[in-house]
């Protein structure tokens, strides 16, 4: 899990254009959006394709997304049970 | 003021305006269910035209044979020679201007040129094409300002009839639908499963439509044909909402902004309807609910011609102005079809069923990406006594001016910084850094956009307004030459492969020109008039006469406006603060 977790994080920083920032700068159970990273809704979207080109994971609908993005670590433990690949 | 002398619609339920009428009286709907079309790995709701019927009608017009028309291009032809005919003017007439609007022409082009040269993505060449199919010699007006630009287009073609010296205007609003764009409202999952239900409690988001449609304005009443009724558009107001560039203000800013300006001075008890842009998104809807509250106008029926064609993006605000006039002329409002149980945020007066008016006016809203709003006053009969705003513009004053290119930047006070890197990502990050800019959604933006908001950084600076304080009396003016084309062709590297097909939501997102003006808005809080033209070269006094326009006909006092293009890794960027 662990290991998901690096890997989300620097795919995170890359498709969301999170200029200036590391992995380490993101703190795994803060909240992606609102607060902590501060993402909005169009951030959301790109980490549904996230999702589905890297873990094989298809969202259909958006609403799902706010309990998957709650935080790193949500993400990652649904990834882990989700994956396709 | 200008007056409707002729008009058409082309769509999948109609090849005239009659047709289109009889139709939608009928409820007969163009929308249906597809699967595979566009080679799309999902099923979608659209409403498309006949293409083998569509090229059916143009071989039987006379036309240069040489010239090989696209689909966009052949519906924009056809609905203009029909409109034409009505109003009975000679198009190729020096008094007369093609006015284009659409959002993204001959975009499918990036996946298969087809044989097509390549400038024909270009919105500017398509307009072209065009307006000398009728044989016009004048350079078209091309108005791309995302879902708006139907309606932007007529307000500019009142300013071009009372300022420019133009007797007619032809209106054109074409759209038609690819791989490209809809994949790309899918990437945003905001397309409707189903047929969309405009203001529905339970709507589940818009379905999209192709359309070209078409109105011919005069300036004076005295050049409305014999028997014709007199239709007016009395008046008409862009605002923005300074708020996001794909989501509609929660408090409804501009949208409600444009309405009051539009409704100034008239009495709404001769409103029939509001005629809403009403997509079946929930965040479009509720706005528009919240800008009827907040413009006390709750109390007047309101419909949205979604149920019946789809939103037809640049078509919209030209096809639902020539229908919601036919209702007036036919005394019934039609009712929004889908709508079965409404709930908005605020509670406003939707038409579920038809009904029986008498009154004369109706008023037209439409928003769209890029923060802007639009807001039409439509009558017929007796066009009402509106007080003209007094045009005290006179020249327009340059405060600042900055520029950027591939390979340097100028600076307000004339400091000339060199580019160090041929790669523009680099330069233009070099740029965010000399300025020590703290603005993070600049790396999420295109290079359009980005370069766009350094100079407007440079500008408003120099004019001692580079913060967030609201600025309601400031608006955006751009003109460019490749629209978005820069951002579409990265999109398109998203679905070209079947293999590798992931559509990117936050690329497809600045697939429309106007974005760059609609981050600019964002940036510094500039609520007035945002607009966007495409032109195949930059025109500096083009340029000052649209600025004097807005000037003369808005409350907007102070412009960010200029040239910005970004092409092929080539940045071009002259922006300037005007003021009046």
């Amino acid at each position: 899990m662990e290991q998901l977790i690096e890997e989300l994080k620097k795919e995170i920083i890359e498709v969301l254009n999170l200029e200036g920032m590391t992995p380490a700068d993101i703190d795994e159970n803060a909240p992606l959006f609102g607060e902590g990273l501060g993402l909005d809704s169009i951030d959301a979207l790109e980490l549904i394709v996230l999702m589905e080109k890297n873990y094989g994971i298809k969202l259909q609908n958006a609403n799902e997304g706010k309990e998957i993005f709650k935080s790193v670590k949500v993400m990652a433990e649904y990834i882990n049970t989700h994956r396709t690949k | 003021m200008i007056f409707n002398i002729g008009d058409n619609i082309i769509s999948p339920i109609g090849w005239t305006t009659a047709e289109n009428w009889s139709a939608v009286a009928a409820e007969r709907i163009g929308l249906r269910s597809y699967t595979h079309r566009f080679g799309l790995p999902e099923p979608f709701f659209a409403s498309l035209l006949d293409e083998e019927k569509l090229d059916e009608k143009f071989s039987k017009l006379p036309h240069n044979q040489e010239e090989k028309y696209t689909k966009v291009e052949k519906a924009a032809i056809l609905s203009a020679t029909d409109a034409v005919a009505n109003a009975g003017i000679n198009p190729a007439d020096p008094q007369v201007i093609f006015v284009f609007s659409t959002t993204k022409g001959n975009v499918e082009l990036l996946e298969d040129h087809h044989g097509y040269e390549p400038e024909r993505p270009y919105l500017w060449r398509s307009a072209q094409l065009v307006a000398r199919h009728f044989g016009n010699p004048n350079e078209p007006v091309v108005v791309s300002n995302a879902c708006i630009s139907g309606c932007a287009a007529q307000v500019a073609a009142a300013r071009l009839l009372h300022r420019h010296g133009y007797r007619y205007a032809v209106v054109i609003g074409a759209d038609v639908l690819s791989k490209f764009i809809i994949s790309g409202f899918q990437s945003f999952k905001a397309l409707s499963p189903e047929r969309c239900r405009p203001f529905d409690a339970d709507r589940t988001g818009l379905n999209l439509g192709e359309a070209a449609a078409t109105i011919v304005y005069a300036r004076n009443r005295a050049d409305i044909p014999t028997g014709k009724p007199c239709l007016c558009l009395a008046a008409g107001a862009i605002c923005n909402d300074a708020n996001h560039i794909s989501g509609p203000s929660r408090t409804a800013e501009g949208l409600f902004t444009a309405v009051s300006q539009v409704l100034d001075g008239f009495d709404v008890a001769n409103l029939a309807f509001v005629n809403a842009h009403g997509t079946a998104t929930r965040y479009n809807d509720d706005m528009e609910s919240v800008a009827l509250e907040r413009a006390r106008l709750t109390d007047i029926p309101v419909n949205s011609l979604k149920g019946y064609f789809g939103h037809t993006l640049g078509a919209a605000g030209v096809l639902e102005v020539i229908l919601s006039t036919q209702e007036l002329l036919h005394h019934r409002v039609l009712r929004t079809v889908g709508c079965e149980n409404p709930g908005t945020a605020a509670a406003i007066r939707v038409a579920q069923q038809p009904m029986e008016t008498g009154k004369t006016a109706f008023l037209k809203m439409i928003s769209g990406f890029g923060g802007g709003n639009a807001a039409l006053l439509v009558t017929v009969g007796e066009p009402p006594v509106v007080a003209e705003k007094a045009d005290t513009a006179g020249e327009p004053r340059i405060f600042a001016e900055a520029s950027i290119t591939d390979t340097a930047a100028v600076l307000p006070d004339g400091t000339r910084l060199q580019a160090t890197s041929t790669d523009t990502k680099q330069w233009l990050s070099e740029l965010y850094n000399h300025l020590d800019l703290a603005y993070p959604k600049f790396f999420k933006m295109d290079r359009l956009s980005k370069a766009g908001i350094l100079a407007a950084e440079m500008v408003m600076r120099a004019v001692g307004q580079a913060n967030e304080e609201l600025k309601s009396d400031w608006g955006v003016v751009c003109f460019n030459r490749a629209a978005s084309l820069d951002d579409d062709r990265t999109y398109q590297a998203t679905i070209q492969d079947p293999e590798n097909y992931f559509p990117s939501p936050s690329v497809f997102v600045y697939t429309l020109a106007n974005i760059v003006a609609g981050e600019m808005a964002i940036k510094y809080k500039l609520r007035g008039e945002t607009s966007f033209y495409v032109s195949e070269h930059f025109d500096k006094e083009k340029l000052k006469k649209a600025v004097a326009d807005v000037f003369a006909t808005t409350r907007t006092r102070h412009l960010l406006a200029g040239w910005v293009d970004y092409d092929n890794g080539h940045c071009n960027i002259q922006l300037f603060v005007f003021e009046n």
